[in-house]
């Protein structure tokens, strides 16, 4: 039998074996979906009773405050509102807080003001409106869940105010069955470089002001880096301190369900490590952005060592794993260890690094390599790596000092 | 190029082998919310991510959770999904995340039922009496690594230098396991 026919055995046995599971995921992902969208039953969800009677209030205005406010031209712009989730939405108010204009500045923003007119209505209710056109429209979900909320009034007053009261009536909104919202909330401070950086990114000045609040952090991101990302995923790299210092007010918590979690971070690291979560200290975890990819950045001391590690927050891929001997110069003297008894795991050279010196030393190539063994053996009461390898019709055999990689023995044969 | 000849050319055309081109097409409208696109990826790489799972968790019912698990997983988190040109690898990372989820959950209320693996695989699965011969083979006869090594290379068509990299062994370690199984198994199945 050779080895094709084998691989074809084994990949026939396999495919036969599967099982059928697309209904479920299907009922599953559907679920999800569903739960962003409003359910016809209002006594389901209470919210939905509340969103029912607002709208009623809003076709009501709509009717009436056309009428009302015509007369009336107070049509300067007092303050701008914005809404930032994925969709932005620049809501231009008077100083009645009587809704001027409705302005989208995306393509999702249009999605979600759609044809509808809210001049003249109240601000309080046109914010209701397109909030729960956001959840209609699955823009705010499980997933999804953090809005910024961005005042710039005429009168910080009453800007300070109006920020107040649409950031608790928006975060009741938000509480509802299926999910638990986040609001962002602060108070624009127009600058030129604001307004040229929404200008020049078709963003709100609130989120350009959110992305520079996040950018003071770090300054190995850039702005077009972040300008991408969704208010959540903002609101995941925005850390309580940043918050606190640009004034951004933050309620809730942002969504990481998307992700694989600090919990099963924090394992995969110890996994990698091959250590024990009580023999680590000191650790910190927090989510960063890295070329484009969103990852938790881990670091923990265990062993005298320093570890930092980088995690793919989607895939849990380890992208990025290194340690660094935290303590006194002495352990790392390159000569020879003899106190092999006292020799911890963390201070071993590690198998790939053993076999990588041998076929070093060898002049042989890790492809050219066949039959490669290696193993961690106690040779009068050294520890070292013993590797053995085939190559170009020859047997190779190494001993490698485990602590400090030094080739203590090596051999060649002819291979017969 | 030398030192890749031990890598044989499979033809994984039962559901077609995909591009990853094609795949990472299927991801993008999956970002955007396209079930069809969904179910799509599902049937072109069902075969590859359950034969990963249960060559890891060598359990049948752990391993159809995981399958199904693993695409509600791809639903969730497409949109965060940055292509890098290998979206089967990044697929069969989700999947071995999930099974060492389910390890780790399993190893604090029951031990691993590894033994009883063959009476698990339901009668009516169209499985010939030499399919489930060469799987046992495999739960049994071949080491965790043996094992996941066999059905990425065979099921999936991984080149073996994509497996080390995907399972975080060096190469040389990958191509001497591999070796050994395919030694072993044709010793056994002859």
């Amino acid at each position: 039998m050779t080895t094709r026919e084998i691989n074809e055995k084994a990949r026939q046995a396999y495919r036969h074996a599967v099982p059928e599971v697309w209904d479920e995921v299907l009922s599953d992902c559907r679920e999800q979906k569903e739960n962003m969208l409003v359910m016809t039953l209002p006594r389901r969800k209470p919210w939905v009773a509340r969103m029912v009677g607002l709208a009623a209030c809003l076709c009501l205005l709509i009717g009436t405050g056309v009428g009302f406010l015509r007369y009336r031209s107070e049509r300067a712009v007092d303050a701008t509102v914005s809404l930032d989730v994925n969709p932005s939405i620049e809501i231009r108010v008077n100083q009645k807080e009587r809704v001027l204009e409705v302005v989208p500045l995306n393509e999702d923003g249009r999605l979600i003001v759609g044809d509808l007119d809210f001049s003249g209505s109240s601000l309080d209710v046109t914010v209701y409106a397109l909030i729960g056109s956001m959840l209609q429209n699955g823009y705010l979900n499980e997933l999804t869940n953090s809005i910024l909320i961005s005042v710039d009034n005429s009168d910080p007053a009453r800007g300070a105010a109006m920020q107040e009261r649409l950031t608790s009536e928006v975060n009741l909104l938000l509480q509802t069955d299926s999910f638990n919202g986040a609001v962002l909330s602060q108070t624009v401070t127009k600058t030129d470089e604001l307004q040229q950086l929404a200008e020049q990114y078709g963003i709100t000045m609130g989120k350009a002001q959110l992305i520079k609040a996040v950018l003071s952090e770090s300054t190995l991101r850039s702005f077009a880096d972040l300008v991408p990302l969704s208010i959540n995923e903002l609101n995941l790299l925005l850390s309580r301190e940043t918050a606190a210092a640009t004034h951004v007010e933050v309620i809730g918590a942002a969504s990481d369900k998307a992700y694989i979690g600090e919990a099963r971070a924090r394992e995969i690291a110890l996994e990698k490590a091959g250590l024990i979560a009580d023999s680590t200290t000191a650790w910190e975890i927090e989510m960063d952005l890295e070329r484009g990819v969103l990852v938790y950045e881990l670091e923990f001391l265990a062993d005298g060592c320093e570890y930092d590690v980088e995690i793919d927050a989607v895939s849990g891929e380890i992208l990025k794993f290194k340690t660094k001997r935290h303590s006194t110069p002495a352990a790392s003297a390159p000569a020879q260890s003899g106190r092999s008894d006292s020799v911890s795991t963390t201070e071993l050279i590690g198998e790939d690094n053993a076999g990588e010196i041998a076929l070093e030393h060898a002049g042989v190539d890790s492809r050219d390599a066949a039959r490669f063994r290696c193993k961690l053996e106690r040779e009068d009461g050294l520890l070292v790596y013993e590797i053995e390898f085939y190559a170009g019709g020859c047997e190779y055999d190494y001993e490698i000092d485990a602590a400090s990689g030094a080739v203590l023995k090596y051999e060649k044969d002819l291979d017969d | 190029m030398k030192g890749c000849d031990t890598e044989l050319m499979i033809d994984t055309t039962a559901e077609g082998r995909c591009t990853a081109a094609e795949l990472d097409a299927m991801l993008t409208e999956i970002a955007a919310g396209n079930l069809q696109a969904l179910e799509q990826l599902y049937r072109r790489t069902r075969a590859s991510v359950y034969a990963f799972a249960l060559s890891v968790l060598k359990n049948p019912q752990d391993a159809e959770d995981v399958l199904h698990d693993c695409y509600v997983a791809v639903w969730n988190g497409a949109a965060g999904y940055h292509s890098q040109g290998k979206p089967l690898a990044w697929l069969i990372t989700v999947a071995r995340n999930l099974c060492f989820q389910r390890i780790r959950q399993q190893k604090k209320t029951e031990d691993m039922r590894s033994e009883e693996w063959a009476l698990c695989l339901p009668c009516e699965r169209g499985l010939s009496p030499e399919d489930r011969s060469i799987l046992s083979v495999c739960m049994e006869q071949l080491s965790g690594q043996e094992r996941q090594i066999v059905a990425l290379h065979a099921v999936s068509g991984f080149k073996h230098r994509e497996i080390a990299e995907l399972m975080d062994l060096p190469l040389p370690t990958v191509l001497s396991k591999y070796h050994r199984a395919v030694k072993r198994l044709k010793k056994i199945m002859q």
